[in-house]
């Protein structure tokens, strides 16, 4: 069941021969070598190294193996941090699959605003949304305000923010959207005639649901839960910001070996560890939630048929759903509009009640010259990741769809791998690899960096586009008499166009929002969010609160953007093949 | 005509409209099924036939009407609570569950063994000739290998009523014909009441006892495949039944007696109930073609004569179809293609046909 699209795609579109050069799968063997296979292998060739007086030595040893062997405080960090975004993890998909199961199969109109709502938060920046949640749970903050307020306690309490469970929540609240995201993509593929089948067989609506829709949305669940788990394990900027002490994930301790204790062979002895732990997990999980058989989509997803006469039961039942439906949703907003709305408050105290509007923390972003440095910089790495990763994925898709790459499958999945390392031990490869070419810290590290995980994300989605594809536009083309070139000008490039712009957007935001692989590599040079970040630690002002609301404007602006491009081309693709 | 005392399912009045739609998808349906009888509702896409189908597996609820089961009111009973099963157009076999799991599948709902429900499942494979499949997954069979497996989950716990929704209307020709030859030996052999829904004339025609044509949501005509095909109840059913020409001729009073003429011309023996313009239906194969010069009646009783000129012809193998011109008017001969040879694009011809055999429809 894990690999219907791939199957499917197999069968649907012939490899056909694009071009004569075969020099045409070089780059992709290129960049392989370059940003996923020296890097990662440094990464373990560092980790036998050792360190003295700061330096490190070159002389092959198992020191940092040994120490991590007898360090039972190391021990328990790596379990506390796999248990805490395995809980948050899979608190994540228990919310996420009823709210995935409504939008999917009850909800029939503005299914795709739903959908969208959810999404939204993913792709806001993750500092903002950590940071909103700070406000909330701090000593001084919303939730303690709030309680005192209204009497239900003497005092604000310390139990909220820097505990693991302040960390569990945060995560969590990461969570949910990618658990959605599978989730619902998996319930929506479930063919209505299936459901009636059941039915119609005698089966019960909660035997067809563990019968039949469960299996086949148990390994979307295992994928959601997959990325949820990877986007939490690797993360130190949300311990650092809400955990203290009680809350530090092993991410921190890993950054700090790459900062201040400077021991890069003990740090990446423990990245090593950390990676081969989840990758066991993520073969776990994925293994437990494998279906058999593969789903010949022979029908979609018929919209469920209301206009049944409801009794006055189940109309409260309904509208009960209906309320369960929205909490989750307004989990994920409130901490944002919280943020808007402190943007505006005149005061330099992050708690209700509000003091009066002001735009002076605006004003006071406007005359911050260093700030301004920051994003001009954010800006110009951005557009160059996006032009190095968008060159490299829409050739490398090429190459691989039209079979001009030995072992396609392998590069597809070997080139996606820089998104699947954990934020943090990503950051530190990308350091490792720099290091050797011996590129200076700054925005050309940045853009290499950025550009090894942005890079597979929109090959990805270039890819999808390419496969929708009918196999026999290209030789409708050349029967038309063009050649491979124009065939391409003409026909190839304009119908996956939306899809490369889509990418590029959404490449921008992922770009321009970085933090974990960034702070390793700029050096002196900060982007934005690594400016905010540096802010923050020294204690902030209410201005950050008007960045953000900014940032998160101009994120939401290049979403909508790139969603109704890659949706306007599915669509538009889907229309065509029906 | 079955009685409804007798009925084993019954539609009494049933009207149902979509949200937003502005036509009724069903409007004032009532029939009745005997048990054991092959049942075929025929109808072009659109016409409501698979929302009827699906009023009676219960997917979907009356606006107005009943729907009967052997004299119980079954209208507000859910699905999995009839005792009827469904054949899907797209099969829906569960793609995660062998063949043999599929078929069980009902009997585990209804708490059988695990023992007892896997030999009835093997002995239901074994009626449809699958029984060698059992251990495959759907999507390692072919469409017709699939179709008996959804036949067999569908049959497996001997319902009263089978529906089944244009089951064969995605494979090719020829095992079209075999699984048509199947279908009707399997319910003879079970004695199960099949509702069939298709746009097939041929098939609704080859297998049922009766066949409903359905127009719009309404039944056009509901009778044995001989009155449907023979004696159709309206132009609709004319024109989706068979092949027929449609000819639009003229009630007046000729040589003293109300006569339909056509293009001007008296069509003797056509019985036209009054005056004013109709139309007049006569299948293809009704139509007999002469030489322009043949004498005035050579055989039969084909009172009526028409001349004109060949104007294309269509081989079909076993049969040819001559498109004839006369006057205004195209006619349309289904001729044996032994002893057709002559009838080639600007030759003069006779066409004759047995006024017997036209219907003619007013209004």
């Amino acid at each position: 069941m894990a690999d219907i699209a791939s199957d499917m795609s197999l069968s649907a579109t012939r490899p056909l021969r694009f071009l004569k050069l075969s020099i045409l799968g070089w780059p992709v063997y290129a960049w392989f070598i370059a940003l996923v296979l020296v890097p990662n292998l440094l990464l373990i060739g560092t980790s036998f190294l050792r360190t003295s007086n700061g330096f490190i030595v070159f002389d092959p040893s198992i020191a940092s193996y040994v120490r991590l062997w007898k360090s039972s405080s190391f021990q328990f960090l790596l379990l506390k941090t796999l248990a805490t975004s395995f809980g948050a993890a899979a608190i994540g998909c228990l919310i996420a699959y009823p709210m995935a199961y409504y939008a999917a199969r009850v909800v029939q109109k503005n299914r795709s605003v739903l959908v969208l709502l959810v999404i939204i938060p993913l792709w806001i920046s993750l500092l903002m949304r950590v940071f909103a949640w700070r406000m909330i749970l701090g000593q001084n903050g919303i939730l303690n305000s709030a309680l005192v307020g209204s009497g239900l306690l003497d005092q604000p309490s310390e139990a909220f923010l820097y505990t693991g469970f302040s960390v569990l929540l945060t995560y969590t609240y990461i969570a949910i959207p990618f658990c959605f995201i599978a989730i619902f993509t998996a319930l929506e593929k479930i063919p209505h005639a299936l459901i009636e089948a059941s039915q119609d067989s005698g089966a019960s609506s909660w035997q067809t649901f563990r019968h039949v829709v469960w299996p086949l949305s148990r390994p979307s669940v295992a994928i959601g839960f997959a990325l949820a788990f990877l986007m939490t394990v690797g993360d130190y900027v949300t311990p650092s910001m809400v955990g203290g002490i009680d809350g530090t994930m092993i991410g921190m301790v890993i950054a700090s070996q790459f900062g201040i204790a400077n021991n890069w062979p003990y740090g990446s002895a423990i990245a090593v560890c950390l990676m081969v732990s989840v990758g066991l997990i993520l073969a776990l999980v994925l293994w437990a939630g494998q279906t058999k058989g593969v789903l010949t989509g022979d029908e979609g997803a018929r919209p469920p048929v209301a206009s049944r006469r409801l009794t006055s039961g189940q109309r409260l039942l309904r509208a009960g759903a209906m309320v369960l439906f929205a909490l989750p949703y307004l989990f994920l907003y409130a901490p944002l509009a919280i943020m808007v709305l402190m943007s505006f408050n005149d005061s330099s105290v992050q708690a209700f009640p509000l003091s009066g509007a002001t735009l002076r923390w605006y004003a006071e972003l406007a005359g911050n010259q260093a700030m301004l440095e920051a994003v001009q910089r954010s800006l110009i790495v951005g557009f160059c990741v996006v032009l190095v990763s968008g060159v490299a994925a829409t050739g490398f898709a090429f190459a691989l769809h039209y079979g001009r790459v030995r072992r396609a499958r392998f590069f597809e999945f070997a080139l996606a791998i820089p998104v699947a390392i954990p934020g943090v031990v990503l950051g530190i490869v990308m350091v490792l690899a720099t290091q050797l070419a011996q590129i200076p810290s700054g925005v050309g590290r940045i853009v290499i960096g950025q550009a090894s995980f942005v890079m597979p994300v929109m090959l990805m989605i270039i890819l999808a586009r390419l496969r929708r594809l009918d196999g026999a536009l290209l030789e409708a083309s050349m029967d038309s008499g063009a050649n491979h070139w124009q065939s391409f000008v003409h026909v190839l490039f304009p119908s996956i166009r939306g899809a490369i712009i889509g990418g590029a957007l959404l490449g921008f935001t992922l770009s321009a929002d970085d933090v974990m692989v960034t702070l390793f590599l700029a050096g002196t040079s900060p982007t934005l969010p690594i400016w905010v970040w540096n802010q923050m630690r020294f204690g902030f002002t209410p201005s950050v609160n008007a960045i953000f609301t900014l940032v998160g404007v101009g994120s939401l602006l290049a979403i909508l953007v790139c969603n109704r491009l890659i949706f306007h081309a599915q669509t538009r693709g889907r229309s065509a093949e029906g | 005509m079955a009685k409804t005392s007798q009925a084993i399912l019954a539609l009494a009045g049933i009207d149902k409209t979509y949200d937003g739609a502005v036509r009724p998808a069903l409007d004032r349906i009532s029939l009745t099924v005997a048990p054991g009888e092959f049942f075929s509702i025929l109808g072009p896409s659109g016409s409501g036939k698979t929302t009827l189908l699906r009023m009676i597996a219960g997917f979907e609820r009356p606006d107005v009407g009943r729907v009967l089961m052997d004299g119980a009111d079954i209208t507000d009973v859910p699905p999995f609570r009839r005792d009827v099963r469904t054949v899907f157009q797209s099969y829906a076999l569960f793609p995660h569950m062998s063949v043999l799991e599929n078929v069980a599948y009902p009997l585990r709902m209804a708490g059988a063994r695990k023992a007892e429900r896997l030999a009835k499942a093997r002995d239901c494979l074994a009626l449809v000739s699958m029984g060698d499949f059992a251990a495959r997954l759907p999507h390692q069979l072919s469409g017709g290998q699939r179709q008996r497996v959804a036949l067999a989950r569908a049959i497996v716990c001997r319902p009263r009523v089978l529906l089944l929704d244009e089951p064969l209307g995605a494979l090719d020709l020829r095992l079209r014909q075999q699984m048509q030859h199947m279908l009707v030996s399997l319910q003879r052999e079970l004695g199960i009441a099949f509702v069939y829904v298709t746009h097939d004339q041929g098939e609704a025609l080859s297998m049922s006892d009766r066949v409903a044509v359905m127009s719009e949501g309404r039944i056009a005509q509901l009778g044995t495949p001989r009155e449907i095909y023979f004696d159709p109840a309206s132009e609709f059913v004319a024109q989706f039944v068979g092949r027929s020409n449609l000819l639009p001729i003229e009630g007046a009073p000729h040589e003293g007696s109300l006569t339909a003429l056509l293009g001007g011309r008296a069509l003797p023996g056509v019985m036209v109930p009054r005056s004013g313009p109709a139309r007049m239906a006569i299948r293809f194969e009704c139509v007999r073609l002469a030489d322009a010069a043949a004498p005035a009646d050579p055989t039969g009783g084909e009172a009526c004569m028409l001349d004109g000129t060949v104007e294309d012809v269509l081989f079909l193998g076993n049969a040819l179809e001559v498109n004839v011109r006369c006057g205004d008017h195209n006619i349309i001969a289904a001729v044996p293609t032994m002893g057709g040879e002559g009838f080639v694009p600007g030759r003069p011809v006779r066409v004759l046909f047995d006024p017997g055999q036209a219907t003619v429809f007013h209004g």
